[in-house]
């Protein structure tokens, strides 16, 4: 199976001097091609750290990432967004969304970057995406004017619509109450049903518990993983207990 | 506590700090300076005409004088406190030479005078009445500003030889607006030199109480006493003795208006940018109960910091600055009696300033009562509205690149938060565009015909002589005979009665003659084409309040002539007071002639001028390009300096608001960088979004800007120019510089702004600004 991302004992430390703390001290993680994989682990565990290193987002201060068989390091910062623009998808916990544009239009924001001439074709895209998940009616709303979940889904319409080859969700269903946030995985289960590889930050068992792998972190190492067979919609109780079981084990 | 909580916050915004402590430095020193100059400029003024016994009304009179029935009349009118009569000699310039180059160039009546005995002296430049003796020549101090001649150049006049001892101060007639200018000689030297020209009377009075100058004025004009020339009073001394100084009060009072309303903007808008910064904590102050008065100290305590600093700054500068803008009045007036008063207006002037700075950023605290302490702790932020977007949607968009549609979508959905720096663009493009078209007007050809003065090429004017009308006819024969002047006229001036409205009479001078060859512009209505026709300077309909269509009634050799009014117009010459008309008159004298020409060659002005000059020796010939830059040549240069010092300011505020706001946006909008940076746009996306907002408030601001100018501002340098006597007024704009180089030159400003400015949007990181 093809490598989509590849952390090779990433270092990232904030701080300096006798102050300097290693939020990341020497992961190392991989992630193949259409795999669905989730990181728990409890706050300051450095999850959300690990995926913004993953992404390019933020700089590594030791060991590499290679994105697409690609070493991040390397790449300068203009490439490294259009990487992000092209390749990645991102879902975050908060609605990170322009106030000044509507739901359509914050969609549509990272593809009309390059593409201002294919505009048509690019909202009816959008549409398709955001009827998909429910929120058709929708698009002339302001982002004020709409629940979370809706939000969310929006958000992760913006983040399917360049086709990325890998959705990095931190918390998607953080601000969530528990049917919208298990609405949203079913979308998440879709997408990736349909090839892309996503990649969840979550401290909720029941959300890891739909993933297939599950990587454990304590104090900015990876401390343990858990496999499970691809979620078909049924077994969701024990599979949810399994994760417990491995958080207790862990003792997080 | 207030003071830690106040240098730690100044030290965290340095830039936008000391900008807004700069705004408040230099309004503070405007207003001072301001201060000053008016104590001064009244104080000096008040010394001189003190000084010299200005006189309260004065006749001017060429021809027959009869000494001794205005003696009769001084001493029997109760209201005369003193009355002489002094002899004003015309010279031909070119009769006068001085240090080498001679005055025939001058526009300038250049007459000779001997010391007064009772009043209106001639003061040298330290204030005391000039005691000359023979050989000795006093100069018109505007003589010296103008490096014509110094102290111990040789003068020689007709054929006596002088030595120029020093200059002068003419309460009456120092101001380059005047028309005549007095020189001084000792007596002796007057009764050698007295044959070379034609004398002029000037029939002066001092009154006991300046209060009955109106019925005076009446009383004399009913008398029937000498009049052939212009009426002068003491008022209209002061104002033109004012006027050049006052004008330059006058704009700077203008540009400190306009600071120390930026001033205030800046405050406004730093002030709620910290508010909307500090939205939690304050929410948070709020929930744990201290007191709304108790959270504004904090905030006050800070803009009270910087106003303070920046007053003390101002007046520092101001202090530093009042000797350069005082030079002028000291040289022309001396030194003011109140000038230690000045400094004291000068601080009482800042003080105000700064208390309307703490009042104002007390007026905008009052937002901290609306701010609810759980909507604060819950959203952190103000709720903000998106309106007047509707429609413009970036899934509609194909014609703009998607980073200028951000940037103006932005602005459009942000407007209040923009008006602040659209409003100091707009100021800041009036800036630059009213004083360069102000320029551009007073400088132009057509500007004179508002002035009551045509566009012709050539002027001879016939004076202080006998048989005017036949030396007026010789010269019209040598002018029908030269095929280089393509059309002329002949525009005689006369004294006539004229009932007022109280029956009683009074005089009016008439310029008779073909008005319709070298047209003026007139305020109201139109040139007299008929017979039974008049028009009136602004200044006359005033006095006689007449309005177009109004009859006036002449008397002519006792008999009345009716005449109906066709127009109104500005006029600057001889007084202000005149009057236009085409009837034909043999009875009175004439009491001088202008001859106006026009050359088939534009080129040729200056030879044909030289010729006529050479040719004529009884009539001044002056070139009239050369007459509007000698009478408004001063003015016009320093409406330039201020012109292009405006251009200079306007970028300056310019470059440090726009500065300070992109700054302060960039740090409001780090979340909206950041999820940007996220979704794959580039530091140079980011950036170009922001220029994109700049340019696009930057060019509304142009257009409004541009628009006000020519509106209100043409309004309000009609209401200056009105001080001239002109009181319509069109603007004469050069595209070029108004509509292409003073853009561009705020666009460059705003760019460099910009890009300085939104520097620090490179520097936002997306993991530390994404999760709120």
């Amino acid at each position: 199976m093809k490598k989509i991302i590849i952390g090779d004992h990433i270092v990232k430390s904030f701080g300096e001097g006798d102050e300097q703390h290693n939020v990341l001290d020497g992961v190392s993680v991989e992630i193949n091609e259409g795999e669905f994989v989730a990181v728990m682990g409890p706050s300051g565990s450095g999850k959300s750290t690990l995926m913004f290193a993953l992404s390019g987002m933020d700089s590594v201060n030791g060991g590499k990432v290679i994105f697409d068989e690609r070493d991040l390091s390397t790449v300068g910062e203009n490439e490294l967004s259009d990487l992000r623009r092209t390749k990645m998808g991102f879902v975050f916990q908060q609605p990170t969304m322009l106030k000044s544009l509507n739901i359509l239009d914050n969609i549509i924001l990272p593809s009309m970057r390059d593409n201002r001439k294919n505009v048509a074709k690019i909202s009816e895209k959008a549409r398709a995406l955001m009827k998909r998940v429910d929120i058709a009616e929708l698009e002339k709303r302001d982002i004020t004017q709409v629940s979370g979940g809706q939000l969310q889904r929006a958000g992760i319409c913006r983040a399917l619509l360049s086709n990325p080859k890998i959705i990095f969700g931190d918390e998607p269903t953080g601000a969530l109450n528990s049917k919208s946030a298990q609405e949203i995985m079913d979308i998440f289960s879709e997408i990736n049903a349909d090839g892309t590889a996503i990649m969840l930050v979550t401290h909720d068992a029941k959300i890891a518990a739909r993933t297939e792998r599950i990587m454990f972190m304590l104090d900015g190492k990876i401390v343990s993983e858990l496999k499970l067979p691809r979620f078909d919609g049924t077994d969701m109780d024990g599979r949810v207990e399994k994760v417990t079981a491995k958080m207790w084990e862990i003792g997080i | 506590m207030y003071n830690r909580i106040i240098r730690n916050d100044i030290l965290k915004s340095k830039v936008i700090t000391l900008t807004t402590m700069i705004f408040v430095a230099v309004s503070a020193m405007l207003v001072s300076l301001a201060a000053i100059l008016v104590i001064n400029l009244s104080g000096a003024l008040d010394t001189l005409m003190k000084q010299a016994k200005t006189p309260h009304f004065m006749q001017m009179h060429s021809g027959e004088i009869d000494i001794a029935r205005l003696t009769t009349f001084a001493e029997r009118n109760n209201k005369v406190d003193d009355f002489q009569v002094i002899e004003f000699l015309n010279l031909d310039g070119a009769q006068t030479i001085l240090g080498g180059s001679s005055l025939a160039n001058s526009v300038q009546d250049n007459g000779f005078s001997i010391q007064s005995d009772k009043f209106d002296y001639l003061l040298d430049l330290n204030g005391n009445i000039i005691n000359v003796s023979d050989g000795e020549l006093y100069v018109p101090v505007t003589y010296m500003k103008d490096n014509t001649t110094k102290v111990g150049d040789k003068a020689v006049i007709g054929r006596e030889e002088f030595t120029v001892a020093g200059f002068l101060r003419d309460s009456q007639m120092n101001s380059t607006l005047s028309a005549s200018k007095r020189f001084l000689v000792s007596k002796n030297d007057y009764a050698a030199i007295k044959s070379l020209g034609s004398i002029e009377y000037l029939i002066e009075f001092r009154l006991k109480d300046l209060s009955a100058l109106g019925a005076f004025e009446m009383a004399y004009a009913s008398a029937g006493l000498e009049a052939n020339g212009p009426t002068i009073t003491y008022p209209l001394l002061k104002l033109i003795n004012a006027l050049s100084d006052g004008m330059m009060i006058a704009v700077i009072l203008l540009i400190s208006a306009l600071v120390v309303a930026i001033a205030f903007m800046c405050i406004r808008f730093t002030l709620l940018a910290k508010i909307e910064d500090d939205y939690r904590e304050i929410g948070v102050m709020k929930a744990i109960g201290l007191r709304v008065s108790d959270m504004k100290k904090i905030y006050l305590a800070k803009y009270a910091a910087i106003a303070a600093i920046g007053s003390i700054l101002g007046l520092a500068l101001s202090i530093m600055f009042k000797g350069i803008l005082l030079e002028n009045i000291r040289l022309y007036m001396g030194e003011s009696e109140n000038s230690s008063f000045a400094v004291l207006f000068g601080i009482l002037g800042i003080l105000l300033v700064f208390l309307a700075i703490i009042a104002y950023v007390s007026f905008v605290l009052r937002r901290f009562r609306k701010i609810s302490a759980a909507e604060a702790i819950r959203y952190g932020t103000t709720q903000e509205k998106n309106r007047g977007t509707k429609g413009f949607y970036l899934s509609r968009n194909r014609l703009l690149h998607t980073n200028i549609f951000l940037g103006i979508k932005d602005v459009l959905a942000r407007k209040r938060f923009y008006t602040t720096m659209l409003a100091v663009l707009v100021i800041s493009s009036f800036i630059i565009i009213v004083p360069q078209n102000l320029y551009n007007t007073i400088s132009s050809k057509g500007f004179i015909q508002y002035m009551g003065i045509g566009n012709y090429d050539m002027r001879i004017d016939i004076q202080q002589t006998d048989n005017i009308s036949e030396k007026g006819a010789e010269i019209i024969k040598k002018m029908n005979s030269d095929n280089t002047i393509s059309k002329y006229t002949v525009l005689t001036t006369k004294t006539f009665k004229v009932k007022m409205e109280d029956e009683s009479e009074g005089n009016i001078k008439v310029e008779l003659g073909d008005h319709s060859i070298f047209p003026i512009e007139y305020s109201e209505g139109r040139a007299p084409f008929a017979e039974k026709e008049i028009a009136l300077s602004t200044l006359n309909a005033d006095e006689l309040s007449k309005k177009i269509g109004d009859v006036i009634t002449l008397v002519i050799e006792g008999k009345e002539k009716k005449l109906t009014i066709s127009g109104i117009y500005s006029d600057i010459t001889n007084g202000g007071k005149t009057a236009k008309a085409v009837f034909t008159d043999n009875s009175a004298d004439i009491m001088w002639s202008i001859i106006c020409a026009e050359l088939s060659d534009n080129s040729l002005v200056e030879k044909k001028v030289s010729e006529y000059a050479d040719m004529i020796d009884f009539a001044k010939v002056s070139d009239i390009d050369e007459f509007v830059t000698q009478t408004f040549g001063s003015t016009i240069s320093s409406v330039d300096k201020a012109s292009n010092a405006a251009i200079v300011v306007a970028l300056v505020i310019t470059v440090l608001v726009t500065l300070i706001f992109m700054k302060m946006l960039v740090a409001k909008d780090r979340y909206s960088i950041a999820v940007m940076k996220a979704f794959g746009f580039t530091n140079s996306d980011i950036k170009a979004q922001y220029v994109s907002r700049s340019v696009f408030v930057l060019i509304v601001g142009i257009v409004l800007g541009t628009l006000l100018a020519n509106t209100l501002g043409e309004v309000l340098v009609g209401a200056i120019i009105s001080l001239f006597g002109a009181s319509t007024f069109k603007f004469a704009v050069n595209p070029l510089s108004a509509y292409l180089f003073s853009p561009l030159l705020m666009i460059c400003a705003v760019l460099i702004a910009t890009m300085i400015g939104t520097s620090g949007a490179g520097q936002v990181k997306i993991s530390e600004n994404i999760k709120e």
